[in-house]
C-alpha cells in the first residue's frame, strides 16, 4: 500500500514485531519464552490524518506506539519516517529525529516530572534541541501555555498544583514545543473525567488543524477513536485485524472481532440500547506468550472454521482501502 | 412495587488536615423493590461515598455522617447497632466493587471465600456451602465450576474474578445489590459479558440494583431510573428514557454533549463542559454548578436550587430548567 | 482557542514541603531527640577551639587521673589531658570522617549505581558483580588490609619524595580511613540507586523525556536522580552513625587515627589499654567517650527513622 501512496504517507510500518523476553535465573539468565506484544504489523500513517489504534488491554497497542517512536527498539521490522528507517538510526541521529515526532501519555499524573516546574518541563525540549534559550525560551513556553489553554502565568508552578485535565494540557504543550509533524497520543484521555475528556479531544483537534499535525491515536474506547480518527485500525493480540475509514468501519465492519467489539460498546441512548443485538464473546483474551495457532482470534470467534486454526489469515485490501485479516471475508 | 430503601437528607463529610471535605451534601433517593437505579456522576461527585455511607462502610474518623436517615425494612441503618448492620451487609444488601483483585483475599481459595458468608449468614454446613458455591459459580457463567472452586484468585482473569465477586454478592440472595463501577477496570467485551450476566440474574432473582457508574452508555442499557450526581448533590432524577430524551439540568446536558457516540453520523464537534467541579472543602453558597453553567443567573449564585423542580416525575435541581429545555429544543 | 475556565488556577492548598517535613520530624520525639544530638555534635565540631577549655594535647602532669570536677568536667587522663576538650575535638574528627566518607561513597556510588540501573547490560553486570564482591568480603578486613599493607608503603613513599612532614601529621591516617570506608560504602549505595533508577526509568515522565529527545545523561541527572533521592537520604542518614562507629573501631584497633589526634575510638583504646588492670578505677575515661559514640549512633538511627516516616506518610497514616 505504501507504493501507491508514497507521496502522502508520513510513517510506514513494515513487519513490525516487538517481543519481550521472559528470562529465568539470576546470574546466568536464559530466555524461556517471549511475550509477543506486537507480532507483525504493516500499515502506514498518512500526512495530516489521525489514525486510530483501538484494542483491549494487552493487545499491544501501546507497545506499537512506543516501538514506532523507538522508545522500545523493535525485535523485527522497519519504521520509515521522513524517508529514514528509524529502526536503523542510533544515538545522536535518532535523538535529533525526535524533534519531529512526539508523544502524549495516558496518565497526566505520572507523565510529568513532579520535581520540575511547568516552565522547565515545556522548555526542556526547546533546550535539548537547541531551539531556544533564556528569554526566548521563556516567551515560547508562555506562548505554548496559551496555545493549550492555560494561563501563561503558570510557568513557575509544579505539576501537583494542577488538575488532571490541566496536566494533560501541559503534556500537550511539551509535545508541541518542538513543532513536531507527528504525535503518538497514547490513551490521552482515558484517565480523565468525562466532562474533561471532551475538552482535551477538542484541543487535540484544534491543534491538528492549526499546526497540520499527524496523529496516531491509541485508545481502548471505540467511540472516542471513531470520533477523532480518519481511519481506524483494530488490534487483537499483537496483530491488526482490520483497518479502514472510520465510517466504513462503523457501517460495514468485516472482521468478526470488530463486529463484537462494536456491539459491546454501549451507546448512551436507552431506546437504541433496548433494540441492539449484542455479540457476546466467550472467554478471555489468550496470553500473548502462547498466542493461538493460525488466526489469533479463532478461540473466541463465533464463525470459526477449520482453516482458522491452521493458517494465519493475510492482512489484505478487500477493496476501497478496507484492510482485513480474516479467512471468512 | 414497594420501596425497599429510602435515603433521606444524607450527609457525609471527611475531616482532613486541609479542612472538612463535604462529600455528600444532603442526598435523598429511594430504590423500589426489583428496580435498577443508576447513580451517575464523575469522580468526586459523591456517588460511591453515598452508598458506602448507606452500608456504614465509611471509615470513622476521618469520615462522619452528621445527618441523614437510611430506612431499610422498617429500620434506620444509620442508627442500628454494629451487629445488626453486619447481619444486613452481605446478606440483605450486597456489594460488588470496581477492583475485583483487591476485594478478594489472595491467600484463600474461592470456595473458602464464598462459603464463609453462607456458613455465617445462612448457617449452612461445609458440604452444603460448597455445593451452593458451585451452583453460584455456574450461575455467573464460570466454566467447569467444580474444577475451579478450589483455585485461588490469581488463577482467574479480571473478568472471571468479577464474576466470582458477583457470585459472592449473590450468595445470600440479597434484596439489594450495590454495584460500584464493577466494569470500569474491564475491557469492553468483558464488560458486555458482565452486564449480560447481571441483567439475566436480575430477571431470574428479582433483586433491586444500585449501579454506580460514570459511563452514561452503560447506564442507558441497564437502569430503570437514573440519579445524576454532582459535587455531593443529586441534581437530576427521572426514568432512564426521560433523562436521555429530555435532560433538564445543564450538567446532564453537558455530559451528554461531551461524550462521543459510536453511532454519530458526522465528525461532529463535542461540546465540553468548561472548567472544573467545585472544591468540596470550600463549597459555593449557591448552585455548585454555577461556575461552569451556561444558563446561570444571579439567583443561582446565591441560592442552591433544591431537587424538587422540573416536570412530571422528573426532578431537577436547577432554577432555570425551563430555559435549558427551551435552548435544547431550539438546537 | 484558549478555553477560559481551564486557565483558572486550581484550588490546591500546597504548603512548603520543607516546613511540612520539619514539622513532622519535630513532632516525633525520638527523631527530634536524634536531631538535637546531631546538632550538638555538629556544633561541637565546628566550634571545638572555642568550646574546648584546653588544647586537646595539652598535658598537665601535675593533674593526672583526676575525676570530673569544675575545671575538668570529664576529668583528666593519664597524661593530664582534659577529657572534655579531647571529646569535643573528637567530634571534629568524627564529623570530618563522616562527611568525607559520605562524599567518597556518593562520588562512587551515585554514578556507578545510576549507570548500572539506567543502561543495564554489561555495565550493570560488571558494576554489580564488583559490588557483590565487596559485600561478600568482610568490610573491616578490607580496611585492615589497606591499613596494614598499603599505608606503610604510602608513608615510605611520602618520605622519599620529601614529604616526611605529611607522613608525621596524621593527615595520612585520615586519608586511609576515609578512602577505606568510602570504598566499602559505595557498594550499598550503588545497589540502592540502581534499584531506584530501574523503577523510575519505567515511569511515564522519564519515557516522556526520552520521547522528547532529552539525552541520556540529562534524563539521569534531571529526571531520574531527583526522584530517587528520598529513600537514599533516609538510608544514608541511618548509615552516618555506622561510619562514626567504624571510625571508632578502626581507631580503637590502632589502625585509624593515631594519638595524639583525638578520636573517640582512640581515646577509648588508649585508656582501656592503660587502665583495664585497675578496673573499675578511672572508668569514666572509657565510659564517657563510649557513651558519646553510642549516643551518636542512636541519634542517627532515630533521626533516619523519623525522616523515613515523615517522607513516607503511608507508614503512619
Amino acid at each position: 500500500m505504501a507504493d501507491t501512496a508514497q507521496d502522502q504517507s508520513l510513517v510506514q510500518v513494515k513487519g513490525l514485531k516487538k517481543y519481550f523476553p521472559i528470562t529465568q535465573g539470576i546470574i546466568f539468565q536464559r530466555k524461556v519464552a517471549d511475550v509477543k506484544a506486537v507480532d507483525g504489523l504493516d500499515f502506514e500513517i498518512r500526512k495530516g490524518e489521525t489514525l486510530g489504534l483501538v484494542g483491549e488491554s494487552g493487545c499491544g497497542k501501546s507497545t506499537t506506539g512506543r516501538a514506532i517512536l523507538q522508545l522500545y527498539r523493535p525485535s523485527a521490522g522497519d519504521v520509515f519516517f521522513k524517508g529514514k528507517d528509524l529502526v536503523k538510526l542510533q544515538g545522536e541521529e535518532l535523538r535529533k529525529m525526535r524533534r519531529h515526532m512526539q508523544m502524549i501519555f495516558q496518565d497526566p499524573y505520572a507523565s510529568l516530572n513532579p520535581r520540575m516546574t511547568v516552565g522547565d518541563i515545556i522548555g526542556e525540549p526547546l533546550e535539548v534541541h537547541n531551539i531556544a534559550k533564556g528569554k526566548e525560551k521563556k516567551e515560547r513556553v508562555q506562548e505554548l501555555l496559551q496555545i493549550v489553554g492555560l494561563n501563561p502565568y503558570f510557568v513557575n508552578r509544579y505539576p501537583h498544583e494542577f488538575s488532571g485535565g490541566q496536566r494533560q494540557r501541559i503534556g500537550v504543550a511539551r509535545a508541541l514545543a518542538v513543532n513536531p509533524d507527528f504525535i503518538v497520543c497514547d490513551e490521552p484521555i482515558s484517565a480523565l473525567d468525562v466532562s474533561i475528556q471532551a475538552q482535551i479531544i477538542n484541543l487535540l483537534e484544534e491543534l491538528q488543524e492549526k499546526f497540520h499535525l499527524t496523529y496516531l491515536f491509541i485508545a481502548h474506547d471505540l467511540s472516542v477513536v471513531r470520533h477523532i480518527s480518519d481511519r481506524v485500525a483494530v488490534m487483537y493480540l499483537g496483530k491488526i485485524v482490520e483497518l479502514t475509514d472510520r465510517n466504513a468501519l462503523y457501517k460495514s465492519p468485516l472482521h468478526p472481532y470488530t463486529k463484537a467489539l462494536m456491539s459491546a460498546v454501549p451507546i448512551p441512548d436507552p431506546v437504541i440500547e433496548e433494540k441492539r443485538e449484542r455479540i457476546i464473546l466467550v472467554g478471555d483474551v489468550p496470553s500473548p506468550v502462547r498466542p493461538p495457532s493460525g488466526c489469533h482470534f479463532h478461540t473466541r470467534c463465533p464463525i470459526v472454521m477449520d482453516v482458522c486454526k491452521k493458517d494465519d489469515p493475510a492482512f489484505r485490501d478487500v477493496g476501497g482501502d478496507h484492510w482485513v485479516a480474516c479467512h471468512a471475508v | 412495587m414497594g420501596t425497599l430503601l429510602q435515603v433521606k437528607d444524607l450527609r457525609t463529610e471527611f475531616h482532613t488536615q486541609d479542612g472538612v471535605v463535604h462529600a455528600v451534601n444532603g442526598v435523598t433517593f429511594h430504590v423500589d423493590e426489583g428496580e435498577t437505579l443508576g447513580l451517575v456522576g464523575e469522580s468526586g461527585c459523591g456517588k460511591s461515598v453515598s452508598v458506602l455511607s448507606v452500608m456504614r462502610l465509611i471509615p470513622q474518623p476521618p469520615g462522619k455522617i452528621p445527618a441523614g436517615e437510611v430506612m431499610f425494612q422498617g429500620r434506620d441503618l444509620l442508627k442500628v447497632d454494629d451487629e445488626e448492620i453486619r447481619s444486613v451487609r452481605g446478606n440483605k444488601i450486597a456489594m460488588v466493587f470496581q477492583d475485583p483483585m483487591t476485594s478478594l483475599n489472595p491467600v484463600l481459595t474461592i470456595n473458602t471465600q464464598i462459603s464463609e458468608s453462607l456458613e455465617l449468614h445462612l448457617g449452612m454446613t461445609k458440604e452444603q456451602a460448597r455445593k451452593r458455591a458451585i451452583e453460584l459459580l455456574k450461575m455467573v457463567g464460570i466454566p467447569e465450576a467444580e474444577g475451579r472452586i478450589d483455585d485461588y484468585p490469581h488463577q482467574f482473569s479480571g473478568g472471571m474474578r468479577q464474576r466470582v465477586m458477583i457470585a459472592m454478592a449473590l450468595s445470600c440472595s440479597p434484596q439489594l445489590l450495590i454495584a460500584d463501577e464493577p466494569t470500569t477496570a474491564l475491557d469492553v467485551t468483558i464488560q458486555a459479558q458482565i452486564i449480560d450476566i447481571v441483567k439475566r440474574l436480575k430477571r431470574e432473582l428479582g433483586m433491586a440494583i444500585i449501579w454506580i457508574t460514570h459511563d452514561l452508555g452503560i447506564i442507558a442499557g441497564l437502569a430503570d431510573r437514573i440519579n445524576v450526581m454532582y459535587a455531593g448533590f443529586v441534581i437530576e432524577s427521572a426514568s432512564n428514557k426521560e433523562i436521555f430524551a429530555n435532560p433538564l439540568h445543564p450538567y446532564t446536558l453537558g455530559l451528554l454533549g461531551s461524550i462521543p457516540r459510536l453511532d454519530a453520523a458526522l465528525k461532529s464537534k463535542l461540546t465540553p463542559i468548561e472548567g472544573l467541579p467545585p472544591d468540596l472543602i470550600e463549597m459555593p453558597k449557591g448552585c455548585p454548578f454555577y461556575d461552569r453553567c451556561r444558563h446561570r443567573t444571579e439567583k443561582c449564585a446565591n441560592e442552591n436550587p433544591p431537587l424538587d423542580l422540573g416536570a412530571v416525575r422528573h426532578w431537577v435541581a436547577c432554577w432555570n430548567w425551563q430555559d435549558v429545555q427551551k435552548a435544547r429544543s431550539k438546537q | 482557542m484558549a478555553t477560559l475556565a481551564a486557565s483558572l488556577p486550581t484550588q490546591t492548598r500546597a504548603r512548603s514541603p520543607q516546613m511540612w517535613l520539619l514539622r513532622r520530624i519535630l513532632t516525633n520525639p525520638p527523631a527530634a531527640l536524634g536531631a538535637l544530638v546531631i546538632l550538638l555534635m555538629l556544633f561541637a565540631a565546628i566550634f571545638a577551639p572555642l568550646i574546648a577549655p584546653y588544647p586537646y594535647d595539652q598535658q598537665n602532669l601535675d593533674y593526672i587521673e583526676k575525676g570530673p570536677s569544675a575545671a575538668h568536667w570529664f576529668g583528666t587522663d593519664g597524661l593530664g589531658r582534659d577529657m572534655f576538650s579531647r571529646i569535643v575535638w573528637g567530634a571534629r574528627s568524627a564529623v570530618f570522617v563522616i562527611v568525607m566518607v559520605t562524599a567518597v561513597s556518593l562520588a562512587l556510588g551515585v554514578p556507578l549505581g545510576a549507570i548500572a540501573g539506567y543502561f543495564g547490560g554489561w555495565a550493570d553486570t560488571i558494576i554489580m558483580r564488583a559490588a557483590d564482591i565487596l559485600f561478600a568480603f568482610p568490610g573491616m578486613l578490607f580496611v585492615f588490609f589497606i591499613a596494614a599493607t598499603i599505608k606503610p608503603g604510602i608513608i615510605n613513599w611520602a618520605r622519599e619524595i620529601g614529604l616526611s612532614d605529611l607522613a608525621r601529621t596524621g593527615y595520612l591516617d585520615y586519608a586511609v580511613v576515609i578512602i577505606a570506608l568510602g570504598v566499602i560504602g559505595w557498594a550499598g549505595l550503588a545497589r540502592m540507586i540502581r534499584a531506584q533508577v530501574m523503577t523510575i526509568k519505567e515511569r511515564e515522565f522519564v519515557i516522556g523525556a526520552r520521547a522528547t529527545g532529552v539525552p541520556a545523561w540529562r534524563v539521569i541527572l534531571r529526571h531520574i536522580l531527583p526522584n530517587a533521592i528520598t529513600p537514599i537520604i533516609v538510608a544514608m542518614s541511618m548509615g552516618l552513625g555506622d561510619i562514626a562507629l567504624s571510625e571508632g573501631y578502626l581507631s580503637f584497633l590502632g589502625i585509624g587515627l593515631q594519638p595524639p589526634a583525638p578520636s573517640w575510638g582512640n581515646i577509648i583504646a588508649e585508656n582501656a589499654g592503660r587502665y583495664w588492670r585497675r578496673f573499675p578505677e578511672m572508668i569514666w575515661l572509657v565510659f564517657i567517650p563510649g557513651l558519646v559514640l553510642a549516643a551518636i549512633v542512636f541519634a542517627f538511627n532515630f533521626f533516619g527513622d523519623g525522616l523515613n516516616e515523615a517522607l513516607n506518610p503511608e507508614i503512619v497514616d
